[in-house]
Parts: structure tokens; C-alpha cells; sequence
């Protein structure tokens, strides 16, 4: 090897980490909370994301679903694809390739002393939930903390149980809807945008950070623009094909952005010239 | 550093001299009727007078396969770095320009270091064109002859001798294999000027009717152009502008595994943006779904993006191997951007 | 884990694909170290029931064919439809261009009538029942079969491309058939077979099938381009590209 690429670490090796815990979160959704084998906790921030892989399989970007106030690394697989479905029927114990943490982070510093409007639709939740978490670990550092949570239906509602306990919380404003009407569901039925009104008086001054399906930011930028949100105020967290998740290989890129690099967090008012993000 | 004069007896010696080191010398030779780069055997195959290659020597800098990893199937990986040491001969002016901006680009940010340490290991003598190629326009992007970037770089005089500019500690390394050879004259010189003046102007088959550096500026102006829909219109979406381009850079990365079913290895190979499914994530939902808009990208990636990325280069060299490439025969980025020229004032 | 037990059946063809897994030579040491071959007609005399995965090459043209399909698929739970007579009907589905009655007459003369040699409109395997893998091409290429193998033993969807032949053809640096005005169908045609034909010197015949979106109106307007014609084009897909779809 030539002297000056010796001191460079190899940017697509992956280190292993262990699956300490593993549970199905409803069908299709399996959360994992993993170890790094190095020992040593991944130094990532809200909103990141990490190249999964299982060597022979392939290799994918997840969000980072944990926060960094815990210990280990969260993930919520679905079960989409070869490399997801081989995910899957990994138990406890088993290892997986970890590359990363990649990508830009929430506003941790900026929402500082801000209220928060979290809009989160289907899986959308997975990578909010860090920040959600993050942001109740510094719960003084924060102002108020709203939580609009949609799903497509009934069964496919995740972590049931944290969201229970976050609308027991006096500190915080938890609301969630199904798309379709189910038997077992007494609450709001709708998409998120529905959910939208109900705090509409919260709008003005808070950040609101979004991520879901692509159909959704489309819908709920309209309703975020009726309540006269600023669009400097807004953060849409972007899902693409972040294949190398280093900048390089161009399958990510939303015109002259790396969703990788520039991404996924990115501030709307900073989109106005990438008619590809929304 | 130094310029030296090679009368084409000395030069056939220096390649044969170059080959007896054992160090694989990939040149310009003839194919069907073409050229291409490909190991050279002997002094007698390599074609100085070439016009263009098929590919561009890119694929000596980013193979179309590269091994990334090994591993052990669901376990831990190793890295490989196939990088070796290699003789680069013949490359033209654009061709190399199209080589520097790959090296910022793996370089910058996250350091790529199996690009750069098979990059490190190459030594590149470049090479004044002789004979135009038909879909040439380097002239028009200020990529028809270079000062800097090569090792040695060769000059073809009208007389049949050969100039070569030793330009780095590599060049003059290897420039040791050619014996007893003169300095040029200032009338050599004077001579290669002429041949860089001429080459200036004259690899100019499309025109661009504006300096390149407006070229961001225009597009900035145009994402919403009629002449996306229309050149789009006929795309195979078959990515033959992407697999010539000496620019074109991206890549999809797979595992492979043994026989065994417990080893195997991670490879990244070429990739394109005009591919259908360039943009679809897993789940199938395909990011960049009309033809009209990865027709568009691709352009916007040339004069727009990568030049922004990289500090101003446009990232089009006019090697003009995607026009001749495209079935379709819509991939004429001239044509594209004098059309968009046309129809934008510029302030 | 006992190895996956693996059948290889063979339906309308010239069994010219199975020919290509015997010519995988050491390899297919390789291969039965990792599967068990419980059948396989063209190479021993075995027969098994009870089978995991199921390769079937050939396209089906009896009635009797697709009772017989419908069986292995209920027996197997991987199937890999093998060559182009089972991906896409092959040249096999020539045949649906013309009257059925005709087609026989043609073929058996006098006999034509014989119930035994009774024919149907020629199906791919996917017509029939669902099919899990692909390998493509007449004949396949044998380093794709392996890849393809080996990824489903992993439970991996085989890497099959998506693009046309003209990628593998250009990375071949050959020459494009039409710079010789000769109608190639690279550009429509689903690529993996390392652009084998042009790089011979011929043009593409199409054995892959479709890429999953040809550009066929381009290609309407792109002979012009060379002083061909839709006619000129036409005539070379009837050989792997009748009643595909797509076509023109």
C-alpha cells in the first residue's frame, strides 16, 4: 500500500456489534438494541444513521432509533428486502456489521429553550423517537414537547408501550391516529395531517421536525404552511438509497445534495432550490 | 522539470524498456475498427495516433469490478486493496482532466482508499491528441491540452519525433528506463506550442457557444426546460452515456459468495443514474422514476453539481463519447446546454 | 442442516440449459456439495418427491404439461424457472403467431391430427404457476447460475439485472451494432449475459427478454434515425419476443 493511504482507516469495513436484545414491535417492525464488540458506544447524534450489514447478504442504511443519552444502539428493522428478512432471524447474541454513524443530526443545540413538534408518520417514528428521547433525557433544555403519531393501521402501531407512558407524562403531548377505523382503537382515526389542528395554536414558534412515508411531507407541508409556520422552522428527516453513506457512489443524491452527507436531517428552507427533496 | 526528445526508434525502446520492468503498461491499441486501453504487449500495438478510446482510462482508476471486503458470510469483514502498481500510457489531455476531478472527489470528505491507493500506484504519461475524434468538443470545455496532473507528458511533433515533460519524481523515475535521449530545442518547443494552439481550437466537432463556467449558472435557470421531456423522450434508459463517461463516477456495491456458502466478498461496480432503478430504496419505491428526470440529472451533475462539489470544473471534458455512444443519439450535452443557452438570459 | 434437496425437470426445450449445469465441470462438484440432487433426467436415473427446490426448464405447450407443473410447484418451495423457453416462453412462442391448426399441419404434416402429439399455445412457466427465480437466457450462462444458486441458498433475491444488455455491452468496449446499421435489441433487452452476442460480433437476439420498462416508442423512432425500419425491428423479436408484451 502506498505511505499515504496507510494512515487512512478503510471507510466501507464495518465494525461488528452483538444483538443484546431483540422483540417484534408488530408484523413487519423488529427493534434491536445492539453492542458495539469494540466496546466502545457509536458517537452519534440525533437524526444519524448507520450501514447495516450481514457479510454475503448485503448491506443497508437504518436509522438510529436510540438516543445517545443510553447506552447501546437502537434500530428498527422492516422487513422489506433479502438483507431485512436475514435481519430478522438473527436471535440475541447474534452479529451484525456496523458502519457509521452517518449523515446530519436535529437541531439538538439550536432547539434549545424551543418548543417541538414532532410529525411522525408510519416508521417515520423510528429516528424521531431519538431526539423524543434525547430531548426528555434534557427535558429542562427544552420547551414544549408535542408528539403527532400516525399509522396505517391498528396492528402496525410501534412501541406501544413508550408511547403509553409518554402520554402519562404531564411534560409532554402525545397524539396519535390509525388511518383506518379498528375496533380495538377508541382515539383518532385519520392521517397525521388530521392531528394538525388539534394543536395548531403550537405551531408559531416551534420547531417541527417530520419524517415519514414520501407521500406524507407533501401533505403536511401544505397544513404547516396554512398555520404560517416559517419554513426555517421546519426539519424533514429524508429517506433515499444511501448505499455507501460516505458521499461517494451518487445513488442518494436529491439534485445537488447527498442525502448521506447533507442529509438526512435537513432544514426545509434549505430544500428551496432541491425540487427532487419533497 | 525537464522536456526530452525521443526520435520513434528511442520512444519504441523506451515502451519495450517500460515492459521488461514487469509492471503492466495499459495503452491505447486498435479494436474493430476502434480503440481501446488495454495491456500492452509490445511497441508495435500501441497506437499514439489514436482519436478516442471506447471507455476512457477510468476503468484503470474505478474498475467496472472492484473488491472491497472479504468476509466470512454473517461474520466479520477484511479489507482488500487490489491497488498494484501500473503504467498509464497514452492518456489524453481530457481523459486526464476527467482523472484529477475522480481524485478530489474520492478524496474529499471521506477519504476513498481503496480509489486512492490503486490511484497512488499509477503512473500516468499523457499524451497531446493527434487525431480528433469524431464527437470531440475539448476545445470547447478548456480540456484539450493540460499543464499539470501527469507524470510525463508526451507530445507527438509533426516531424514524427516525440516530446516527453518529465513533470514529477515518478516521471523521472520511469523517464530513467529511456537511455540516452536529447533535450528538446527551444524550436521543439516552439513546435509544441504549436501543436497545443492547434489542439486548442481544433478539437471542436460541437461548439459551445458559451464559456463552460456560465454553464451552472445557466442550468440554475432551466430545471424546468422543455428539452428534458423532448431529448428524454426516446431514452433507453440503457446508461451507455454513463458506462463512456470519463466522469461518471457512481457505483453499486453487492456481496458475492463462494461455493463454500461461508466466504466470500464485497465488490462495488459501475453504476448509472440514467438505469431505472438507480434511485429505488428497498420497499420499491423509485426515487428519480421519469426518464425526463435522470436525463436531467445526469446533465445537471456535469455542469451544475460536480462543479460545485469540486470547486468549478465542469465535470463534462468533451471526450464527446456519449454522443456517439447513445443509440438514441440524444446524449449530446453541446447540444443540450446551447439550446438551454439560447433560451436564458443571463444577467 | 441437511443440504436443500434440488429437482431438475424439463418441459419444451432443447434441454440445452441442463447441458450448461453439466458443463459446469468442477463446479458442479461445487454444487452437489452444497445441494442434493434427488432428480435430474439428463443426468441420472433417480426420481424423488420430495424436493425443496425445483429448477424447470422449458416452455409449456400441452395441457398435460401444466398438470404436471402445478405438482412440482406444490412440492417444492423454491422454483427457478431455467433458459428462456420457461423466463419467457423462448422461441417456442414463435408458434402463437400463427393458428394453432396450422402450426401442427406444418409440423407433423399427415399426422397432425394424432391426439398424442396435441399442442396448446406455448406458455412461460410463470404463465402457469408462480416462480420464485430467473435464469435468464438460451442457453444460460453458467457463472449466472451459479450466482443465482448460491444466492437463494443464502434466502437472498438473486442479483438478476434490471437494465439492458448495452451496459455489459459497453463495459465490453465493443463496438455498437448499430454504428454497422444493424439492428440490435440490446438496448430493450434485460442484461446478465455479459453482452455475449455482441461481443461475438452478432447482434443481440433478445433470449433475456424485456428489461421491466422498454423504451418501445423510442425505438419506433429510432431506426428511422438509422434508415431502418419498425418492420426491420419487428422481424428480429419474433425469434425470442413474440407475444411478450411490449411489443410493437
Amino acid at each position: 500500500m502506498c505511505e499515504c493511504c496507510s494512515g487512512h482507516p478503510d471507510i466501507y469495513l464495518p465494525q461488528m456489534a452483538t444483538i443484546t436484545k431483540r422483540r417484534m414491535l408488530n408484523g413487519t417492525e423488529l427493534f434491536l438494541h445492539l453492542e458495539m464488540d469494540s466496546g466502545q458506544d457509536l458517537r452519534y447524534k440525533p437524526g444519524q444513521f448507520v450501514e447495516v450489514s450481514l457479510a454475503g447478504i448485503g448491506e443497508a442504511p437504518i436509522s438510529i432509533s436510540s438516543s445517545p443519552t443510553q447506552k447501546g444502539l437502537e434500530l428498527v428493522v422492516r422487513n422489506v428486502g433479502s438483507l431485512t428478512k436475514a435481519i430478522h432471524k438473527l436471535q440475541v447474541g447474534d452479529k451484525l456489521g456496523i458502519r457509521g454513524p452517518y449523515g446530519t443530526t436535529y437541531p439538538i443545540e439550536e432547539a434549545k429553550g424551543k418548543d417541538l413538534v414532532f410529525i411522525c408518520g408510519g416508521i417515520g417514528l423510528v429516528p424521531q423517537r431519538s431526539f423524543i428521547r434525547y430531548a426528555l433525557d434534557h427535558r429542562n433544555d427544552y420547551g414544549k414537547i408535542i408528539v403527532l403519531i400516525g399509522t396505517k393501521c391498528y396492528s402496525m402501531r410501534l412501541f406501544r408501550e413508550e408511547i403509553a407512558l409518554w402520554q402519562e407524562r404531564k411534560d409532554m403531548t402525545v397524539l396519535e391516529t390509525i388511518d383506518e377505523a379498528h375496533d380495538c382503537w377508541d382515539g383518532n382515526v385519520g392521517v397525521v395531517t388530521t392531528l394538525i389542528p388539534k394543536i395548531e395554536n403550537e405551531l408559531p414558534g416551534s420547531l417541527v421536525l417530520i419524517c415519514g412515508p414520501p407521500i406524507m411531507y407533501k401533505f403536511v407541508l401544505i397544513s404547516l404552511a396554512e398555520a404560517q409556520v416559517p419554513e426555517e422552522n421546519i426539519y424533514v428527516n429524508l429517506e433515499r438509497r444511501m448505499k455507501c453513506g460516505v458521499g461517494k457512489c451518487g445513488h442518494c443524491q436529491i439534485n445537488d445534495k447527498y442525502v448521506c452527507q447533507d442529509g438526512p436531517v435537513f432544514r426545509y428552507s434549505d430544500l428551496a432550490l432541491v425540487p427532487e427533496a419533497i | 522539470m525537464s522536456v526530452l526528445k525521443f526520435t520513434p526508434k528511442q520512444f519504441d525502446d523506451f515502451v519495450s524498456a517500460m515492459l521488461k520492468t514487469g509492471r503492466p503498461v495499459m495503452a491505447p491499441q486498435a479494436k474493430n475498427g476502434r480503440f481501446a486501453f488495454g495491456p500492452l504487449a509490445s511497441p508495435a500495438d500501441l497506437r499514439l495516433d489514436y482519436d478516442v478510446t471506447i471507455l476512457p482510462p477510468k476503468k484503470y482508476v474505478l474498475p467496472q469490478v472492484e473488491t472491497l471486503l472479504e468476509f466470512e458470510v454473517c461474520g466479520p469483514c477484511r479489507s482488500v486493496q487490489e491497488g498494484q502498481p501500473m503504467i498509464l500510457l497514452g492518456v489524453h489531455p481530457y481523459d486526464l482532466t476527467a482523472i484529477l476531478q475522480m481524485d478530489e472527489l474520492f478524496r474529499q470528505g471521506q477519504y476513498d482508499k481503496h480509489y486512492m491507493d490503486r490511484r497512488c500506484q499509477i503512473t500516468i504519461i499523457a499524451l497531446d491528441v493527434v487525431t480528433p475524434s469524431a464527437n470531440v468538443f475539448a476545445s470547447s470545455m478548456g480540456t484539450a491540452t493540460v499543464r499539470s496532473g501527469y507524470d510525463i507528458l508526451l507530445t507527438v511533433l509533426k516531424d514524427g519525433s516525440i516530446l516527453a515533460d518529465v513533470a514529477t519524481a515518478k516521471g523521472q523515475e520511469l523517464i530513467r528506463l529511456a537511455g540516452s535521449v536529447v533535450p528538446a530545442s527551444e524550436a521543439d518547443l516552439k513546435a509544441r506550442k504549436d501543436v497545443w494552439e492547434h489542439n486548442n481550437a481544433a478539437l471542436n466537432k460541437h461548439i459551445l457557444l458559451c464559456k463552460p463556467s456560465l454553464l451552472p449558472k445557466i442550468l440554475e435557470q432551466n430545471y424546468n426546460h422543455p428539452v428534458w421531456e423532448e431529448k428524454a423522450r426516446l431514452c433507453y434508459s440503457c446508461g451507455s452515456c454513463n458506462q463512456v463517461c470519463p466522469t461518471c463516477y457512481c457505483f453499486d456495491v453487492q456481496d458475492r459468495v463462494n461455493w463454500d456458502l461461508k466466504t466470500g466478498h464485497r465488490f462495488r461496480c459501475w453504476d448509472g443514474c440514467l438505469l431505472e432503478n438507480f434511485a429505488t430504496v428497498a420497499g420499491n419505491h423509485n426515487f428519480r422514476k421519469d426518464r425526463a428526470a435522470r436525463y436531467r440529472h445526469r446533465l445537471y451533475r456535469k455542469g451544475k453539481y460536480v462543479p460545485e462539489k469540486i470547486g468549478g470544473q465542469i465535470a463534462c471534458v468533451g471526450c464527446g463519447r456519449c454522443i456517439s455512444a447513445c443509440t438514441a443519439k440524444i446524449a449530446n450535452p453541446v447540444e443540450v446546454y446551447n439550446r438551454l443557452l439560447q433560451d436564458t438570459k443571463l444577467g | 442442516m441437511s443440504k436443500p434437496r434440488v429437482a431438475i425437470f424439463d418441459f419444451a426445450c432443447c434441454e440445452g440449459c441442463q447441458l450448461q449445469i453439466v458443463n459446469l465441470e468442477e463446479e458442479i462438484l461445487d454444487l452437489i456439495h452444497v445441494v442434493d440432487v434427488v432428480e435430474w433426467r439428463e443426468a441420472m436415473s433417480e426420481q424423488s418427491h420430495d424436493y425443496d427446490i425445483a429448477i424447470v426448464e422449458g416452455s409449456i405447450t400441452r395441457h398435460e404439461d401444466e398438470l404436471r407443473l402445478e405438482v412440482i410447484r406444490s412440492r417444492c418451495k423454491i422454483l427457478i424457472a431455467l433458459g428462456a423457453c420457461a423466463t419467457i416462453g423462448g422461441v417456442n412462442k414463435m408458434k402463437n403467431n400463427f393458428d394453432l391448426n396450422d402450426v401442427k399441419e406444418c409440423v407433423y404434416g399427415k399426422d397432425a391430427k394424432m391426439p398424442h402429439l396435441n399442442t396448446d399455445m406455448t406458455k412461460a412457466v410463470d404463465e402457469v404457476v408462480p416462480v420464485d427465480a430467473y435464469i435468464h437466457g438460451c442457453p444460460i450462462d453458467r457463472k449466472e447460475f451459479g450466482t443465482v444458486i448460491r444466492a437463494l441458498l443464502l434466502g437472498k433475491r438473486p442479483p438478476v439485472p434490471d437494465y439492458p444488455v448495452c451496459v455489459e455491452c459497453k463495459a465490453k468496449e465493443n463496438v455498437c451494432r448499430y454504428e454497422y446499421n444493424e439492428i440490435c435489441l440490446g438496448p430493450i433487452i434485460r442484461a446478465g449475459c455479459g453482452a455475449r452476442c455482441p461481443s461475438s460480433n452478432f447482434r443481440c437476439f433478445g433470449c433475456r427478454g424485456y428489461v421491466d420498462h422498454p423504451n418501445v416508442e423510442a425505438a419506433k423512432e429510432v431506426m428511422d434515425k438509422y434508415g431502418l425500419t419498425v418492420e426491420d425491428l419487428k422481424q428480429k423479436m419474433i425469434l425470442f419476443g413474440s407475444k411478450q408484451g411490449h411489443t410493437l
